[in-house]
């Protein structure tokens, strides 16, 4: 949106290739995988996507990237969200530019170039069922046994599992000392012997996983970084990394305008109710801020300042729109509205419905409102810290 | 594109910063509150002084032409300052009017004098609600012989009593909007003061049969409703810079002392409940200066649409009051004491969202340029 004429060239063959690329079928298949990277037809439309540079495009040249701004990278995610693809990539967002700043050149040069060309993903690994947002308290354990670390424990909400290839896995390595210098990054091929993926099922009918290891052993040169450092590792990328896109939120809204502007209800265009016509500007003008909070992160990281809560602050702002967003197409919709996609008749595809069920979920993904709420509070405002044990 | 400042910009927010900070304190504003005509002719010659009365008057009548923005950064600072002062309508609106819709006398006659503190402007156009067509204007002009003749009642005429000019818009006919500079002496006219939430001076204006000369007319036009509608799009986003100016303003100074109050052995600014209604001021706060920061820009390069100008004050007008409503509960029982300059600006903030259209009167405009 904010681009220099090149960049704006970049954006434009995008824009093109979205629209000769995505077909329904990928767009069901990303959406069934809770628009995560990793799905069969995904993993073809991002290889064939990303050789031009785009997957990341402000990562340098020598690993993939196209040196560009973040500005382009935060358009284009955008136009893929707006396409209906708005992939996550835990390799290619958040483990990618952590390897970046903090990996060895071998570490680099193994994974960073897979990473750019969309050939391997990651799956986030922190959650573990004593450990959400209190991320210090992990319990997993890494032993170092010299020239490898033996893993045993526990992951929960692996979400991407069952379609990653490689853990990027945050685990203790360090069982004294603060608490903030008790953790490690690794890089873990889900292949190892003693892993274990159990799936677990959302209510958005969405898959995310268990994850348990069993005396897995995993070469030192797995270590991103430096040993009992990784909390700070996930801390900065975490500030990077927030951002979501809102693009399909849009697209979904432009949806449920059309339908109000054709549908009726007691012999009356729905777009006459003053009520809903009251809602549905209040939703546009939520998306206009949406928009600005979202763009405003990636000038600021142009501008070479860092996010400091601006990120949790988009999060929020985003999730609680997609919630009013999706309650209002519900209400606009009546009774059809529980109508699941596959019904003929369901309206909108049955988006309305299940866009009632993710958005719950999403809310809560990355850190819940309440958790984003402490970080602007404490970052943003530099509130005093809430009494903890 | 960015949200910042450019250098120029960002010196003229520094100078004013310092100037309101020096110049405007809660005592003030609460002697200019219970004072007759709640302006300060001092403070107006120093603001004058340094040139912001004709900061986007163009330069061939002693102005600056500088653009929107930065008529932006001034709002937002008086904002800040929780001043109600005649510089919004004298500058932002009546100015403006002047030069885009006067003929070449009247804005030799009048902009240079506007530009230099001397006259101060108001403008009259609404009734009970804020019109949407000409055909809701509340004042009639008919024609008479060389001039006109105006009858009706006006609403919500800021500083009409210390004003030298009121510009008025008059229903001259079917959806005409004829626009008229008035002397305020003009025989019958009557000017009645309200009470307002703000204490600000607002007015009701009779018109009992006021009889206007045809050199009165503003431009000499009879249908220059679509350039007002134009200008109070535009006011409404200016309004939206001096919201977000006395929004920052009120998160600060609870944010602060959210800090200080020791409640249960603790800052109450280290419980959660206070840190959360905290960071949705942050967010309400952050939000509002974005898009108004943005669609000034917009304005100032002319291209904001009418759905921009008004998806900007709807959400600065929500965004606002939910920020000083937070800002109360946070602030609690000092926070609604009259000694406190927080209430201040919780009842401008109230004035700011109610003039030139609340967020309800916006949402309708937005729906139908969605085509709802």
């Amino acid at each position: 949106m904010f681009l220099n004429d090149q960049e704006q060239q970049i954006l434009n063959e995008v824009k093109q290739f979205l629209a000769d690329e995505v077909t329904a079928e990928l767009v069901e298949e990303s959406l069934h995988n809770e628009l995560l990277y990793g799905g069969r037809m995904g993993r073809e439309f991002v290889r064939k996507f990303a050789k031009r540079g785009w997957l990341v495009p402000t990562w340098p040249r020598e690993y993939g990237g196209l040196d560009c701004s973040q500005m382009l990278a935060a358009s284009i995610r955008h136009e893929m969200a707006y396409a209906r693809v708005p992939m996550t990539f835990a390799g290619a967002f958040q483990g990618g530019p952590t390897i970046l700043n903090y990996g060895s050149e071998e570490m680099k040069a193994e994974f960073l170039p897979g990473l750019a060309s969309g050939e391997i993903e990651f799956a986030l690994g922190y959650s573990e069922p004593g450990a959400g947002s209190d991320l210090m308290c992990l319990k997993m354990l890494a032993e170092d046994k010299g020239d490898h670390f033996l893993i045993n424990g526990q992951k929960i909400f692996t979400t991407q599992a069952h379609i990653g290839d490689y853990h990027w896995l945050a685990v203790r390595t360090n069982p004294e000392g603060p608490k903030s210098e008790r953790l490690s990054l690794f890089v873990v091929d889900f292949d190892t012997p003693g892993i274990t993926v159990n799936p677990m099922i959302t209510m958005a009918g969405t898959q995310t996983n268990d994850v348990f290891y069993d005396n897995v052993r995993v070469d030192r040169k797995y270590l991103v970084g430096e040993k009992n450092k990784g909390y700070h590792y996930i801390l900065a990328a975490l500030e990077h990394e927030r951002t979501f896109p809102y693009g399909h939120y849009l697209r979904f809204f432009e949806e449920l305008l059309d339908y109000t502007k054709t549908a009726t209800r007691n012999g009356q265009p729905l777009a006459r109710d003053p009520l809903i016509r009251q809602r549905l500007a209040e939703h546009e003008t939520e998306l206009e801020v949406v928009k600005h909070l979202y763009y405003s992160i990636a000038a600021l990281m142009d501008e070479g300042r860092s996010p400091a809560y601006e990120a949790s602050m988009e999060k929020l702002f985003l999730c609680e729109f997609e919630q009013r967003l999706a309650a209002t197409a519900m209400e606009v919709l009546g009774h059809l509205g529980q109508l699941t996609a596959g019904n003929a008749v369901a309206p909108l595809n049955g988006l309305a419905e299940y866009y009632y069920r993710w958005t719950v979920i999403e809310t809560i993904y990355g850190g819940t409102s309440e958790v984003q709420r402490n970080i602007i509070a404490s970052r943003g405002l530099q509130m005093p810290r809430a009494p903890r044990r | 594109m960015s949200y910042r400042l450019d250098s120029e910009q960002s010196m003229l927010k520094n100078a004013a910063r310092s100037f309101f900070e020096k110049e405007v304190s809660g005592a003030l504003i609460r002697e200019l509150e219970n004072s007759e005509t709640g302006f300060d002719r001092d403070l107006w010659n120093k603001m004058a002084g340094l040139g912001w009365m004709g900061l986007t008057i163009p330069e061939a009548y002693d102005g600056f032409e500088a653009g929107f923005t930065y008529l932006a950064v001034i709002l937002e600072e008086l904002g800040r300052s929780g001043l109600a002062s005649p510089f919004f309508h004298t500058v932002a609106l009546g100015g403006e009017l002047i030069w885009i819709l006067g003929s070449e006398e009247q804005k030799t006659a009048i902009l240079p004098r506007v530009a230099s503190g001397e006259i101060i402007l108001s403008v009259a156009y609404a009734g009970a609600d804020e019109p949407r067509s000409a055909a809701d204007l509340p004042i009639k002009a008919s024609t008479d012989g060389d001039g006109f003749l105006l009858h009706g009642s006006c609403l919500m005429v800021p500083f009409a009593q210390i004003a030298d000019t009121i510009i008025c818009a008059a229903q001259s006919g079917d959806q005409e909007a004829s626009l008229f500079l008035l002397d305020p002496d003009t025989p019958g006219l009557t000017i009645k003061a309200l009470q307002t939430t703000a204490q600000d001076r607002q007015s009701e204006l009779l018109f009992n049969g006021v009889r206007l000369e045809n050199d009165k007319l503003l431009g000499k036009k009879r249908q220059s409703w679509p350039v007002l509608q134009q200008l109070l799009h535009q006011a409404a986003v200016a309004k939206c810079a001096e919201m977000v100016g006395g929004a920052r303003r009120a998160m600060e100074m609870t944010v602060d002392y959210s800090k200080e109050r020791v409640q249960f052995g603790r800052p109450i600014g280290a419980f959660q409940a206070v840190q959360h209604h905290c960071a949705n001021m942050l967010t309400n706060l952050d939000s509002s200066a974005l898009i108004t920061r943005h669609t000034c820009k917009q304005v100032s390069a002319g291209t904001a649409s009418v759905a921009d100008m008004a998806k900007c004050k709807a959400w600065v007008s929500d965004a606002s009051r939910k920020l000083l409503l937070l800002a109360h509960q946070v602030y609690a029982g000092m926070g609604f004491m009259e000694e406190t300059d927080l209430q201040i600006y919780f009842r401008r903030t109230k004035a700011a969202e109610q003039i030139f259209g609340n967020s309800s009167f916006h949402r309708e405009t937005v729906a139908r340029e969605i085509g709802l």
